[in-house]
Order: C-alpha cells, then structure tokens, then sequence
C-alpha cells in the first residue's frame, strides 16, 4: 500500500493541475466565481478525507467536478430560494446531466474559462497582494498553507486576503467574463503584472522557502502562455515570456550547493539552461516583430537576452546594456532602472563614472532602505580601492537585505575588506 | 521543469485500426494536445508516422550505416510525443495519466536536463 505521504503529494499534483479547469467551468455554470470557488475547495477537502482510503480514482477531474457541484447544489438548495438561486440551481443541475461529469467536454469553453480566471483574479479592484493571492490560488491550485509558506507571512493573512478579495469581486459585481475590448489594455497589463510579481517571488526569493522557488517560477510562466493564447498580437506578453524564460535560463547556475548567490560574472554560463534561453530569444524576437522593441517588458528581456548571448562575462555588450537602460528609463521611469543604467555604465566607461551615475539616487525617497543601491556603491568603491568606505557600504546594505543569503554574502563581502583580501 | 512525454506503442497496433478508427484516436491526441496548450503547459508536439518509414543511422570510425525500418527486433515503437512544462514529477504523472494513448499504449516520461549529472 502506498504511503499516506505518496497519495498525498499525488493528490496536491492532481489539484495543481486540475484546479484551473475545475474552478473555471464551475464559475461559469454557477456563474458564481465565489462560491465556485469554495465549492472547488470543499471537492479537494473531500478528496483528502477519501482518495487516502479508497485510492485515487481513474479520472481524478471528473471526480472532483462531480463532488463540487454535488456540493453547489447542497449549497443552492438550503439558501433561500429566490428566483435567482432557482435559475442558478436549474443550470447546475442541467450542466452536470450534459457533461456528465467528464470536464474535457467542455474542452472548447475551457481556454476561455482559464482567461476569465485570469483576469478576474488579477482585476484591478484587489490590491496587488490580494491579486497574487488569489492567482496562486485559483490558476496555481496552490494551498494556502504553501502560499503563506512562499511569502513567509501568516496562513490566517493569505486566508484573509482571499475572503476579503472574494468578497470584493463579488459586491462590485464582478462578471465571470474576459474583458470588453475597450479594457483589455489596462486588465492585461494588471495581469501580466501579477504574473511577473509571482515569478520575481520565485526567482528572487526576497523570503520563503527554496522549494516553493522553481515551483512558482514555473507557475508564473505557465500563466504567461495562457495570456499569450489570448493576446498573440501583444508584443508585451511575448516579451514577458522571454523575460522570465531568460532569467529562469540561469537558475541552476546562480547559486551555489548551499543556496549562497553566485554573481552573473563568475557564473557557469554551461549551466544556462540553452533551452530556456532559446526559447525566450524566440519569443523576444517574435515582440520585436510585432513592433514592440520599446515595450518595458520588451526592454527588459532585450537587456536579460545581452548576457545570455555572451558566452563569457567579458563578452558582455555593455554599450547596447547602457542605451536599453537609457530607453527603458524613458518609457518606465524608475530608481532601480537607474541604478542598474549606473552599474552598466561602470562596465563600460569604469566605476568611478558608475559612482557619478549613482551620485543623484542618494537622495531618492524610494531607494531609502533598499539594499541594492549601498550594496552597488561598496562593489564600485571596492574597484577603486577605497576600501573603508566599501565595507561600511556593504555592512550598511548587509543591513537592510531582506534574505539571509544574500546578507550573509554581504557580510562576508564586509569582512573580507577587513582581512584586506 | 520540461518533461518529455513519450507515446511508445505496441508495433503494428496501427494497422488493426480502420481508417476511422485511427482518425479518431488521432483526433484525441490533437485535442489533448490543445488543451495541454490552453493550460500553458505544451512546449512542443508532434506526432510520428510510421517506423516503417524511418530509418536509424550511426557513425563508427568514420563508417555510415543507415537501417532503414521497420525495426522488428522491438515489440513498441515511438508514436509521438509531447514536451511539458510542469511543476514536479507528480505533476508530469497527473498530465501522463490525462494522454489518451495511456489508454492503448505506454507513455513514457522523461526530465530534460544534462547527460552527465
């Protein structure tokens, strides 16, 4: 017999794939996206309790299907009957008898339910915490317990957020419907937004556990393919995509056996992953022909794909670096852009003009208490041989760094100052 | 984390199948396959025609030889597959478990990555 812990993690893989589909088609039939999805959830609860006892059933998405609109219509049928409630229970009911509980019938309908998923979990009425939540939930099929774990915040904030989010969508009314084309614009921006903010998670690792890392790496990209269904014509999709499939290309290199960060110069380009950087080239190229070279997500993914082309650090084209961060500082304004323009130009022209170029952020509100910009200034001042200075930058940045890692790797930085190596 | 789905198929199965019968296993696989791509997790599909038709080379000091199939020695033959970009290897099982080839032939699954680690 299988351990409890094998049907259970065989059980999570089957949500994770299944709940999407799941979710999507019993929002449209209940057209409900709430109770939708608490009906979804109370279907994997039953899951749990049954699939350890009696084994995982052949087709796990029927079952769960079947199970969560057997539950809609407990749920209908003890509300008070309003007329609504009767002509909801009526379509449940009348849905079920057609697909008989096989959800691939559905087939056709089901990419535009994925989408209708997509953008009302990323709409613009949540707060950009409540819209990562919800995505995780509703498209990743992730728990709330792993979603609290990815962001090392309290299981009972992420339940909240969701509850409130929910409640949200549904006093505005929110339609379970893919956007009227006048709004397409600002809901796929807002969801290509929550797409990348759950791949920088994964990627960056601010805090959270490394196992859940690769797992909503590989989330954010699959969602990034569904919105390209849609939007095929949007350069900006297809430059998201290659923007994470270009850095998700350096993973296995950019940190070490014991998780410490490796430095882009003193990686192991074998390690790139030639797939993932083919792949994201493709799609940059595919943006730059729909005329989307000046794109902000297009910007970043033309400056990710100048270090995969160089095959060593040195190669690295830091001219062209410098004039994509000039351009991207253009359409998208931002401190960090500008600490990162610096950085290039100290490639380039050497680093005491990096430090020139660094000199008006000082001042900046949003770069108080970002560890980057001291982190920056020590490495520059390093290469000049300023050592003192460098270590107090260092210890300053170690200081205000958010992940362990990266502060300890700060901190050696400091130290190793100090030994005068 | 991409996963080589691969359809090997009892030899001359093909063949026992009227027109209409393989149109329509067909047909489930292409189906299949769009619906792994709404879901955003298809890198790449295809299917292959016939092993018959193949034909297997290899290079040994210098020398070519080529073997034109069918490659009677094995009992299956590669009949397509799908590359996937998932999660977990649990997750790779759950989407192998949905290919509707599982029903009449076995499907392979393979993490891509390096030859030598």
């Amino acid at each position: 017999m299988p351990g409890t812990n094998d049907i259970r993690r065989r059980i999570e893989a089957v949500w994770r794939i299944e709940a999407p589909r799941l979710i999507g088609s019993l929002a449209r039939s209940l057209r409900d996206f709430g109770l939708a999805e608490e009906v979804a959830q109370d279907a994997l609860v039953a899951a749990l309790e049954t699939w350890p006892l009696k084994g995982v059933p052949e087709r796990p998405g029927a079952w769960l299907l079947t199970t969560a609109r057997r539950r809609a219509i407990d749920i209908l049928r003890h509300a008070t009957l309003t007329t609504r409630k009767h002509e909801l229970l009526e379509h449940v009911m009348s849905d079920a008898l057609q697909a008989g509980g096989d959800p691939t019938h559905a087939d056709d309908e089901f990419g535009d339910d994925l989408l209708r998923l997509i953008f009302i979990a990323c709409h613009p009425v949540l707060s950009t915490d409540a819209r990562v939540a919800l995505t995780l939930r509703v498209l990743g099929g992730l728990t709330t317990p792993e979603i609290a774990r990815a962001f090392l915040v309290p299981e009972a904030t992420i339940a909240q957020r969701i509850v409130r989010a929910k409640k949200t969508l549904a006093d505005k009314q929110v339609p379970f419907e893919l956007p009227p084309t006048a709004e397409l614009g600002p809901r796929l921006a807002s969801a290509l937004e929550v797409v990348y903010l759950i791949f920088n998670e994964g990627y960056a690792a601010t805090s959270g556990e490394d196992w859940m890392r690769p797992l909503l790496c590989a989330q954010a990209l699959r969602l990034g393919r569904t919105i390209m269904s849609l939007a095929a014509a949007e350069p900006e999709v297809h430059g998201l995509i290659a923007l994470m499939e270009l850095q998700a290309s350096r993973f296995a290199a950019r940190v070490d056996g014991t998780g410490r960060p490796i430095l882009l110069a003193v990686q192991d380009r074998s390690r790139w992953d030639a797939g993932c950087i083919r792949r994201g080239l493709a799609a940059l190229a595919r943006a730059e022909e729909l005329g989307g070279a000046d794109g902000p997500y297009v910007l970043q993914a033309a400056l990710a794909a100048c270090h995969a082309r160089a095959e060593q650090y040195e190669a690295t084209d830091w001219a062209r670096i410098v004039a994509l961060y000039t351009r991207l500082a253009s359409v998208a304004p931002s401190p960090v852009v500008e600490l990162n323009r610096a950085v290039a130009v100290a490639m380039r022209d050497g680093p005491q003009a990096g430090l020139d170029a660094l000199a008006t952020l000082a001042d900046e509100p949003k770069m108080v208490g970002y560890h980057l910009l001291p982190g920056v200034r020590g490495d520059l001042l390093e290469r000049l041989g300023r050592l003192d200075e460098a270590r107090a930058e260092f210890e300053q940045a170690a200081a205000l760094a958010g992940n362990a890692r990266e502060r300890e790797f700060l901190l050696e930085r400091a130290a190793g100052l100090r030994r005068g190596d | 984390m991409a996963y080589l789905l691969t359809v090997l198929e009892p030899r001359g199965q093909r063949s026992e199948r009227t027109p209409e019968q393989g149109r329509e296993a067909y047909q489930r696989m292409l189906d299949f396959g769009a619906g792994l791509h709404k879901r955003g997790l298809l890198v790449a599909s295809e299917a292959l025609r016939s092993e018959s038709e193949g034909f297997r080379l290899s290079m040994r000091d210098g020398e070519r030889r080529v073997v034109d199939g069918p490659f009677t020695e094995a009992r299956e033959m590669i009949g397509g597959f799908f590359l996937i970009d998932v999660g977990s290897r649990e997750e790779a099982l759950a989407i192998a478990a949905e290919c509707p080839a599982a029903q009449w032939a076995t499907i392979e699954v393979r993490e891509t990555g390096t030859c030598y680690e």
